[in-house]
């Protein structure tokens, strides 16, 4: 399905930018960061950003750390329960190049094998500046109407789905043996 | 009790034990394979009722691998080791389950990580790799580096990863 | 005729959205005040409407889903309507209150039935926890306007809002005070705020009936939360503090909900079992006595 859009600066994309909702889901360590970027100190609500409880009230999933080929599974089954437009922040080293776990037998080395990533934030783990930082820089972004992740996810699934094959069993998503 | 009426009891018991104190409260019983469920169920007779872990090491070069079964007494408070060296290929080992509930979880990670096989267990199902495809993990001909290679890819930092700031930073500023 | 007061029930709607969300922004910056940090701006829930107006899925389980949210905010519009808000009587006629007490729950149905449909054991917990926390709260409020009937010998709301005029002094407030505190404490529940919050309960079923909607769904939820906010408080506004003209109305209208917002902010939650028991206990026991009260003197 071809999503035509093209980025523009809008009244929606700037509302969109304002106002992200991130979805309270805790993959690795580099959650550990988040409770201080949430509250009094470095407060994250002052740019819009709350934490929600469930993903289809959401645009924003945060993946804070590795993930191990269980926790991806899920991972892509709650972004995918997520409604469009939304984006993705990868924290850490263990995002952009499998950080300190680079030859685990367990863990992905790659994220936007299997994700369509919006932005980086490098660090292991990064500071609560450095993602607000990053929330700004992707504000921005937004309000320009660059981060298209959900529109690339949804132009190339047999890509992605073809990565996610290789590390996982695609046809089960109900896990449990 | 103390660690040296419990070596001596050990001996007398069981002649085939090696026992030594490294430390101070510590044991370490080192028995042939057919051994180790009596002296387990003999140990928790006298006293040392929590297992605290059942370990695994890979002696690749001996070709064989040692359990560890780590016991722990709340009276006596000190830890016993009782070790044993089964065969590297095709490894098996009957279930400590009827002494001690809680061996079931320890010898189902045991199992899926080095291979062993524990006879009796009912619950040798996968438990923490989700859909694995490969040789048990933990041992030591498995090469974990190419395997990540392989499967996951790697990322090429110098082509990929750094880009400069369009702008100098110049701190949160309104628009 | 006057244009103004003519089509006052066009525009009256249009004001209890927009002041609803601009109470919900300064809420939020109250309480992020109180934990000393700075909040987001006022208009934060404006742009948060915006955001969920401009999704482009819509995840829906079925017809009666889709009611839901259109059911609670009609409902909502329509139990405004019959409030003489700010002077202007828009439809309130002799007998209201007691069609205003029917109307009020209207939504909160509709929103048990959207959350009944969604395929989520939140929402079901949630909306277990909404129905009982109404049938707790409703019995002090009823007593508690019961009093008011019983003192001006009228259930309409315009004819007690005409005998409260003249002054501060005459306000309900000041002439039967426990059936206002039994009111207030009754307005906590309706609005869902701490420490009666259970419905909702973020950290613990995951925003309860709110569960499986999410985009256009939710702003219509947004903007249902918004018009109950400016409902209920203006209710008692009318009720007990002598609504008068538009600005004084909003100003009094402000201080009730900000009220309510302090006690959110420090306070913890229920349990729904607590909550149904504290409501009968103490609240109704003033709220008889607020109504002896209103009997004898």
């Amino acid at each position: 399905m071809k999503v035509q859009e093209k980025p523009k600066k809008s009244l929606s994309n700037w509302a969109r930018g304002r106002s992200l909702w991130m979805i309270h889901f805790c993959t690795g360590c580099g959650a550990m960061e988040m409770p201080p970027t949430m509250t009094s100190r470095y407060d994250m609500e002052r740019f819009g950003i709350i934490p929600m409880a469930t993903p289809r009230q959401a645009d924003l999933l945060l993946i804070t750390g590795y993930l191990t080929v269980k926790t991806l599974k899920r991972v892509i089954r709650t972004y995918e329960q997520m409604q469009d437009p939304k984006w993705v922040i990868g924290f850490g080293s263990c995002t952009l190049n499998g950080g300190m776990y680079w030859d685990s037998y367990n863990t992905i080395k790659r994220l936007d094998l299997y994700l369509p990533v919006d932005v980086y934030i490098a660090g292991c783990m990064p500071r609560p500046e450095a993602i607000i930082e990053a929330f700004v820089r992707l504000q921005e972004g937004i309000a320009r109407g660059e981060f298209d992740g959900w529109r690339r996810y949804r132009e190339n699934l047999a890509w992605y789905r073809a990565n996610q094959a290789k590390v996982m069993d695609v046809n089960r998503w109900g896990a449990l043996p | 009790m103390t660690p040296q009426d419990l070596k001596t009891l050990l001996e007398s018991s069981f002649p085939e034990a090696r026992v030594h104190l490294p430390r101070v409260r510590r044991l370490q019983v080192h028995l042939p394979q057919p051994q180790v469920l009596p002296a387990l169920a003999f140990l928790k007779a006298q006293g040392f009722g929590h297992l605290s872990a059942i370990s695994c090491v890979d002696w690749i070069e001996e070709n064989a691998f040692e359990l560890v079964y780590h016991l722990w007494s709340y009276t006596y408070r000190f830890h016993v080791m009782v070790k044993t060296r089964i065969p590297r290929d095709h490894p098996t080992m009957p279930t400590a389950r009827q002494i001690f509930r809680v061996a079931q979880t320890y010898e189902r990670d045991i199992h899926e990580m080095f291979g062993v096989r524990f006879p009796g267990n009912p619950r040798l199902v996968p438990f923490v790799l989700e859909d694995w495809q490969g040789p048990p993990p933990m041992r030591k001909d498995f090469d974990t580096r190419r395997f990540a290679e392989e499967v996951y890819g790697m990322r090429s930092i110098e082509t990929e990863l750094f880009t400069r700031r369009e702008q100098p930073y110049k701190g949160f500023r309104k628009k | 005729m006057n244009w103004i007061q003519a089509t006052s029930i066009v525009w009256v709607p249009l004001l209890a959205i927009a002041t609803g969300l601009l109470y919900m922004g300064i809420a939020r910056k109250v309480i992020a005040r109180i934990q000393r940090r700075y909040g987001p701006p006022v208009y934060q829930n404006f742009l948060d409407t915006l955001k969920l107006l401009s999704k482009r899925t819509a995840i829906s389980h079925g017809t009666i889903f889709d009611l839901g949210p259109i059911m609670a905010l009609a409902g909502g519009l329509l139990t405004l309507l019959f409030l003489p808000i700010g002077g202007y009587r828009l439809l309130s006629f002799q007998g209201d209150l007691l069609v205003v007490l029917y109307l009020v729950v209207i939504a909160p149905l509709g929103m048990a039935l959207g959350a009944g449909d969604s395929a989520n054991p939140n929402a079901a917990i949630g909306m277990a926890r909404g129905l009982t926390l109404m049938l707790a709260y409703e019995v002090p409020f009823v007593l508690a306007i019961l009093a008011v009937m019983v003192k001006y010998n009228t259930a309409s709301l315009w004819d007690i809002v005409q005998a409260q005029a003249g002054g501060w002094h005459h306000w309900n407030l000041f002439a039967l005070p426990l059936s206002a505190i039994v009111a207030d404490i009754s307005l906590q529940g309706m609005m869902g705020k701490k420490p009666f919050d259970q419905p909702v309960a973020p950290h613990e079923i995951a925003s309860g009936p709110m569960v499986e909607y999410g985009g256009k769904y939710l702003a219509m939820l947004q903007l249902y939360h918004a018009v109950a906010i400016f409902v209920e408080t203006s209710l008692f506004t009318v009720l007990f503090l002598g609504g008068g003209p538009l600005w004084a109305f909003l100003l009094k209208t402000f201080v009730v909900f900000l009220v309510a917002v302090l006690i959110h902010a420090v306070a913890p939650r229920f349990r729904i079992g607590q909550a149904f028991t504290f409501y009968w206990k103490w609240p109704t026991l003033l709220g008889l006595l607020g109504l002896v009260w209103a009997l004898v003197l």
